[in-house]
């Protein structure tokens, strides 16, 4: 039987408070495998989109701490083992709601919030769209890559300019929403 | 600066989400009160600038990342309460959508980003406002990245006198205040400079496209 995505939402909370409180490498390593199992197809997908954001920040904890108990000549790498296994845990639990569960309907009882969301969504996809527009129009006029201060430039020029054409596109929605009656005033 | 889930403790995140809710319920109050209907795409907009900005993130050795934060501007325009409300939904989104942050160091990502930062930049920028308004900006924008800085830097360095194993190892987070604090606050030096600078650039674009409330437009 399908979860509903409220519930599928309310497990995640639960699941990602409840790792935290799992101190055995074996048993977050039998998790992470479990997750992997679970999560059906494209789990190689999922499982890279959930360490890309934290890969760094775990290589850059794990080398400085190995450096540390080689130092010191402390016995590091249980330690490390709980850290990166339950970062990874959560991380992969992150990705895994994120791509089965809809916000939208899971947010169906915060009308409000829901709204909110929905606008901040959609104002991401304006800046990301005006971001990619204005680089493939620097790159397809220029044969050699732009300066830092160009970018740089280029950067506040290409904010500015988003920022105008967001302001003006909400305030027009905003507009048309009132004059249809759907803001209820 | 975001604190990424897996590193804090529940000794940490638990007091900080009791610390947080009310905070967050309080929020939501005044943001019903003050934020119209014709108000809400403009913060909209606004919100997704701030994700932008401290989307754009540099891996720090101190457990964290280094960005900017767009909370500042977010208070200036829009006061602090619905700075800190806007400013827990972009940590939420981007805990979500690109697993930067977490859902159990939200509380701590708020407090110290959305909550600290929100109100140093707008009590800085009151007290500052009526000597200089683009130096008032500048260096509440500033003060206010160093202050959050210096409390993420805190909390992770609290992580391992309050989260060990039985045999002294770390469970959460493992380096003390030694490491968190150089290495967080040093690149924030910098990324609080750069990000006070741009502040003061769109702040000045808000002014004259006349975005700013009533009472920031006269300080100015």
């Amino acid at each position: 039987m399908p979860l509903s995505h409220p519930f599928r939402l309310g497990l995640y909370l639960t699941a990602v408070v409840a790792v935290t409180l799992i101190h055995q490498p074996a048993v977050l390593l039998v998790l992470l495998a479990g997750i992997l199992l679970l999560c059906g197809e494209g789990r190689g997908a999922l499982a890279l989109s959930a360490a890309r954001p934290v890969i760094w920040i775990l290589l850059l904890i794990s080398a400085g701490y190995l450096l540390m108990g080689w130092l010191t000549e402390q016995a590091v790498l249980a330690a490390l083992a709980l850290i990166n296994l339950r970062v990874l845990v959560i991380a992969l639990l992150t990705a895994w709601m994120v791509r089965d569960t809809d916000l939208d309907l899971a947010l169906a009882r915060w009308p409000r919030a829901r709204r909110w969301l929905v606008v901040v969504r959609g104002q991401m996809l304006l800046f990301r769209r005006l971001v990619q527009d204005y680089r493939q129009a620097q790159k397809s006029r220029a044969s050699v890559p732009p300066t830092l201060r160009q970018r740089y430039l280029g950067s506040a020029a290409i904010g500015l300019a988003a920022l105008d054409k967001g302001v003006h596109n909400a305030e027009l929605v905003t507009l048309a929403m009132r004059s249809r009656g759907a803001l209820d005033e | 600066m975001h604190i990424p889930d897996g590193l804090i403790s529940p000794q940490t995140y638990l007091p900080a989400l009791a610390l947080a809710a009310p905070l967050w319920w309080w929020a939501g109050r005044e943001f019903g009160r003050r934020v119209g209907d014709e108000a809400l795409p403009r913060l909209a907009v606004f919100t997704a600038l701030a994700f932008v900005l401290s989307s754009l993130m540099l891996p720090l050795p101190g457990g964290t990342s280094g960005h900017a934060i767009g909370v500042g501007l977010l208070a200036l325009i829009f006061g602090p309460w619905v700075a800190f409300l806007g400013y827990t939904l972009v940590l939420l989104l981007q805990a979500l959508v690109m697993g930067a942050g977490g859902i159990t160091s939200l509380p701590v990502n708020a407090l110290a980003m959305g909550f600290v930062g929100a109100w140093t930049a707008y009590l800085l920028f009151r007290l500052l406002g009526p000597l200089q308004a683009e130096f008032a900006v500048f260096v509440a924008v500033m003060i206010s990245i160093l202050l959050s800085a210096l409390l993420v830097a805190l909390v992770l360095g609290l992580q391992p006198l309050v989260a060990q194993a039985p045999d002294g190892s770390p469970r959460f987070f493992p380096f003390g205040w030694s490491v968190t604090l150089p290495a967080i606050l040093l690149p924030h030096l910098f990324i609080g400079l750069a990000e006070a600078a741009l502040t003061v650039v769109i702040w000045r674009h808000a002014r004259k496209r006349r975005w700013l409330p009533a009472p920031v437009s006269s300080t100015a």
